[in-house]
């Protein structure tokens, strides 16, 4: 297990033990982080498990990939941190792991 | 009322909520040699995999060497991603909502207007112009004489899409009637949107084809593949949807109560209990490694997922995993549909454009003075899809 934070649009805060081999956003569902809704189940076709990786974790975490790309653009989120968090996989190099939650995944 | 008790729960007198599931169960038919898998974790698991190949369906008679004349859905790796990645947009969320509901409520204001005059209509009919709509604007189809006729054309080329009688003379005269049937649809239908995309480009499938330089064929089979899944499906999802509702005040009173969160996760269940498509076959291309009980899979095997079982799984569902309970998903943690729009690359790629048309089109419909359904539908088994039809159900309201 890791540690993950999530931080909400509001600035309120939630720390999860993370299972290792599946993904940061099953794991956020898990855990009933509300910031995360995941429509598709985590197949990156509908970008609602969107997150925000935090500027000193984004090496960690790995540049938007293929994959990612069309419904993120459709989203219109540009910030620089973005992530689909279905297509990370949570590993040990992802303790303490900190993401916020856009304020709509719309 | 066709509620009854449950089979498979006994523990909790569970009710048997599915009105499809008896019809399915004596018409589903995988294909021979196929290995049926019905955990909701192995299905998951194969549909996921990058080993594995579109089969069933006629995949295993189109020529994979040319890809710009067939459609997305027989393809699979790079080629696919590229094609699903290239419109993925038109069907993201927040282009349903900031798009395509106009579309939703513009067709619904026509729908009730004609319900109000008419005072009865066939409810498929209703649905099925909801369906053709929402559909044509997202793939393009916007240059046809009338969208009644556009549905019309797709239906006759999509209802004669498989030939089932194995006579020569019987093949020949399916094949001369197709040739009639894709000409009509190309002539009246997709070339004046060519033409009318080559001048102006917008932001729908066939501009992206015209983009790309798709052939007459590619163009064809795309845009019948994204028609035939957005209209035939959702037509009998929203009368499915609509006979629960009508039948359970209490949960049509929810349903009109609600916010949209709640209206989403009412349609989502019964969507479980009622999948539209049943049946997905995948094979491998080589041998699969896996975590879970039968998602293991041998070179050039064939596996049937089953996604009616894969629903009423009860490791995912919790125990009654035939009741209707709108609260089980959240419960339980996991995405409304569960299998209902497959999963992994080949997922549905309009469910949450099938979802929105549904909950718009009931949440209008239901709210009309004096709205019943004076007539329940037949429930038909459709062998080329795999799933049902509902035919014969005629809702009412007050006149004026």
């Amino acid at each position: 297990m890791v540690a993950i934070r999530f931080i909400a649009a509001d600035g309120s805060e939630q720390t999860i033990d993370a299972t290792c081999g599946i993904s940061l956003m099953e794991n956020a569902i898990a855990n009933g982080i509300e910031g995360i809704v995941a429509l598709c189940g985590g197949n990156a076709y509908c970008g609602t498990c969107r997150v925000h990786v935090e500027p000193d974790w984004r090496a960690v975490t790995g540049l938007v990939t293929e994959m990612e790309e069309p419904m993120i653009e459709a989203s219109g989120d540009t910030h620089p941190g973005v992530r689909l968090s279905c297509q990370i996989e949570v590993s040990p190099a992802l303790e303490g792991l900190v993401v916020r939650t856009p304020e709509s995944q719309e | 009322m066709s509620t009854v008790q449950a089979r498979g729960c006994p523990v909790h007198q569970g009710r048997d909520d599915r009105k499809s599931a008896r019809l399915a169960d004596a018409n589903l038919a995988p294909a021979e040699n196929a290995r049926v898998v019905g955990s909701f974790a192995a299905g998951r698991e194969i549909l996921r995999s990058s080993k594995v190949r579109q089969a069933g369906a006629g995949a295993e008679m189109v020529d994979l060497s040319r890809p710009d004349e067939i459609s997305f859905f027989f393809l699979d790796g790079d080629q696919h991603r590229k094609r699903r990645a290239a419109v993925a947009g038109l069907f993201a969320p927040k282009t349903i909502v900031t798009r395509h509901r106009a579309v939703m409520d513009r067709t619904m204001d026509s729908i009730i207007a004609s319900l109000q005059e008419r005072g009865a209509a066939p409810l498929d009919e209703l649905s099925w112009q909801m369906a053709v709509d929402v559909a044509a604007e997202i793939i393009g189809l916007t240059e046809s004489d009338s969208n009644v006729n556009l549905a019309k054309r797709v239906r006759a080329v999509l209802d004669s899409s498989v030939s089932h009688n194995p006579s020569m003379l019987k093949k020949l005269l399916f094949r001369a009637l197709m040739m009639i049937r894709v000409g009509r649809f190309w002539k009246h239908d997709l070339l004046p949107v060519i033409e009318a995309r080559r001048k102006e480009p917008k932001d729908d499938v066939i501009s992206y084809m015209v983009k790309e330089n798709y052939s007459r064929k590619g163009m064809i089979m795309e845009a019948l593949s994204y028609g035939g899944a957005g209209m035939m499906t959702t037509r009998e999802f929203i009368v499915m949807a609509a006979w629960h509702l009508f039948e359970k005040p209490a949960l049509r009173e929810r349903f009109l109560s609600g916010d949209e969160e709640d209206q989403f996760a009412i349609l989502e269940e019964i969507l479980r209990l009622e999948p539209v498509a049943s049946l997905l076959h995948r094979r491998a291309v080589e041998k699969t490694d896996s975590t879970t009980r039968g998602g293991a899979m041998a070179e050039d095997e064939t596996v049937c997922i089953s996604i009616r079982d894969a629903n009423v799984d009860e490791a995912i569902t919790g125990p009654c995993p035939f009741e209707l309970d709108p609260d089980r998903a959240k419960r339980m943690k996991v995405v409304g549909p569960y299998m209902s729009f497959g999963d992994g690359p080949h997922r549905c790629p309009g469910a949450q454009v099938a979802l929105h048309e549904t909950r718009v089109f009931l949440d209008r419909l239901l709210r009309l003075p004096g709205i019943r359904l004076e007539a329940e539908p037949d429930i038909l088994w459709n062998p080329q899809i795999q799933g049902y039809e509902l035919r014969g159900a005629v809702v009412a309201c007050d006149q004026g």
